[in-house]
């Protein structure tokens, strides 16, 4: 036996370990599942659609202002950026459950913000708006921190020729910067999506209506009992894993240099 | 086209010359000439013309960075066609690539190309932008030695070709060498310009023979009387008698040709000899030099064909072939 295959070992070893560690409670959810009596609780539709259709919304206001702050900063340094970088790892680390209250105090009916926002028609109290805003708050740091290490990794230089080749800066990020982070970018999306879809402390406090699939697990727990749950879960990872599964295989087929 | 920036971040430089055909600028690494290019390309905040206050999109330059930096996500056809816009540029891209001799090549990645391949593909790229002038940045650099001196040749008779002002910056005499004109910089100021013929027959310091690649370059000063100067070569150890006006007491730079340097043996009791010893010898051809250390320092000399060389080493200096620069403290 040469060394090189014994040095092998211990990694793929342990990469065993971890993968078994990793299946074994989608194992349990395979073993406790009532496969013979596989049905849905009432409301569980809606509770699917309205995480799909709001986080869809959450992802798309995620990506519309984290992209250009994720650039931002990835571009342009500054002093007190520090501060910057703070904020971001505030937001990461605060629970969902602080966050939820957090929220409801600014932005809830007697907050400063929800107070005005009330004024405008605009409430962000257990309202569409509001489940919405829960899951643009719990996903956007990790997006806007993802999408700033992919836009870090576009050599400046590329950018900079575009320009002088008769590119203004617009067109520039769009035909190079954003090509070149794709694999980075794509990772980003895909991150805030599992954050959003799955959010369920911050949803709890500020949107425990409309019930989406998180919130409703919860419930069906409550009222019913575990086998309530389990089905809801089962259609949660096929409904979630499509988005991030193919953004992942798709960035990663097309080869980059 | 007349040249002349002003930069003051992030170091001060100003630089004024002219640029007719490939012309060179020549100076060492540090000195901020890719800074002048990336200035003048309006990468970075600098007053002057051509281009003044332009932003850098819209100044008609063809800039070629060290390294070429082809975008990796296009193929060569492609990164040619980024700066073209309209239905028809793919065919003016494959136009393009033909003039440089790239059109077999034009659906590879710039991975799977080599330096002088790719810096071929980069000129086409910056000649489709209709450029007033071209930049070129270390332009042998990136380029297989081997190869280096006939993509050279290459390269500027396509620049000959399309009939483009360029400047190159380099640090690499070879380059200087082929130029159609010279721009010598040392320490923040342009020092010489003319062709290389000129250039290299009288340079105008010690910094400038060194930046054009002379070997046998050093420091010393003058000594002895007015009527019997003597240069004095602390490195070596030594003086010698020299020809040169330098006042005494002056701290020159001087140079020696290696062909004008004379082996001699040691035991002949000489004056005026450098005791030496052999470090290294550079064939070259048919010409053979060698590196010989005199105390702290080396001479180059180059070796007749078919002398033997004497057991202990000594060289002598001929007045008449040392050049004495005065150096500016």
């Amino acid at each position: 036996m040469n060394t090189a295959a014994h040095h092998s070992r211990l990694p793929a070893a342990v990469s065993t370990l971890t993968l078994l560690l990793l299946i074994a409670p989608f194992v349990g959810l395979a073993l406790v599942t009532h496969w013979l009596d596989f049905h849905f609780a009432e409301g569980d539709g809606s509770a699917i659609a309205v995480s799909l259709g709001y986080s869809l919304l959450a992802l798309l206001l995620i990506i519309a202002l984290g992209t250009p702050l994720a650039w931002w900063l990835a571009r342009h340094p500054m002093r007190g950026k520090w501060l910057i970088d703070a904020l971001l790892l505030l937001a990461l680390l605060t629970p969902p459950l602080a966050m939820g209250l957090l929220l409801a105090s600014m932005y809830g009916p007697y907050g400063p913000a929800g107070h005005l926002l009330e004024r405008a028609g605009l409430i962000l109290t257990n309202s569409a708006p509001a489940f919405v805003m829960a899951q643009f708050y719990s996903a956007l740091p990790y997006y806007v921190i993802a999408a700033r290490a992919a836009f870090e990794g576009v050599p400046r230089e590329l950018e900079q020729i575009a320009l002088t080749l008769g590119h203004s800066p617009w067109r520039s990020f769009v035909h190079v910067s954003l090509p070149l982070a794709r694999l980075g970018l794509a990772a980003a999306v895909a991150l805030a999506w599992v954050r959003a879809l799955g959010e369920f402390g911050v949803v709890l406090i500020v949107a425990y209506y409309p019930q989406g699939i998180p919130v409703k697990l919860w419930v069906n727990l409550q009222n019913i009992g575990l086998n309530a749950v389990y089905p809801l879960l089962w259609i949660f990872f096929l409904v979630a894993m499509p988005l991030p599964l193919i953004l992942g295989l798709a960035t990663r087929r097309q080869r980059l240099i | 086209m007349r040249i002349d920036y002003a930069i003051e971040h992030p170091v001060a430089l100003h630089a004024a010359f002219d640029v007719e055909g490939f012309t060179v600028l020549l100076g060492a690494s540090g000195e901020g000439k890719s800074m002048l290019l990336r200035a003048i390309a309006g990468l970075i905040p600098a007053k002057g013309e051509p281009f003044g206050g332009m932003p850098a999109q819209d100044r008609a330059v063809g800039y070629l960075p060290q390294g070429y930096a082809l975008f990796p996500h296009l193929n060569a056809w492609q990164n040619v066609a980024f700066a073209l816009r309209g239905p028809q540029r793919r065919e003016h891209a494959s136009q393009l690539l033909e003039r440089v001799h790239m059109a077999d090549l034009a659906e590879r990645y710039p991975s799977t190309l080599s330096g002088g391949q790719q810096q071929r593909v980069a000129l086409a790229r910056a000649l489709a932008r209709r450029p007033q002038l071209l930049l070129l940045d270390e332009p042998t650099s990136a380029l297989d030695p081997v190869t280096r001196d006939d993509v050279i040749a290459e390269l500027i008779a396509e620049v000959h070709d399309f009939g483009i002002p360029a400047l190159a910056v380099s640090h690499d005499p070879h380059l200087a060498a082929v130029a159609d004109r010279l721009v010598l910089m040392h320490a923040r100021r342009i020092i010489q310009i003319g062709t290389p013929e000129s250039v290299y027959a009288n340079p105008v310091s010690g910094a400038a023979a060194r930046l054009l690649g002379y070997r046998n370059v050093h420091r010393g000063y003058i000594e002895g009387t007015a009527s019997a100067p003597r240069l004095m070569w602390p490195d070596g150890g030594m003086s010698f008698p020299i020809n040169s006006h330098a006042a005494i007491g002056a701290q020159v730079d001087w140079m020696i040709d290696p062909a004008a340097i004379r082996i001699v043996d040691a035991r002949d009791t000489l004056s005026d000899v450098i005791p030496a010893s052999t470090e290294v010898r550079h064939v070259n051809g048919r010409i053979t030099q060698l590196g010989l250390r005199c105390g702290l320092g080396r001479l180059w000399v180059t070796v007749p064909e078919g002398i033997q060389l004497p057991e202990s080493l000594a060289l002598h200096l001929s007045p008449e072939a040392i050049r004495c620069w005065t150096r500016d403290i």
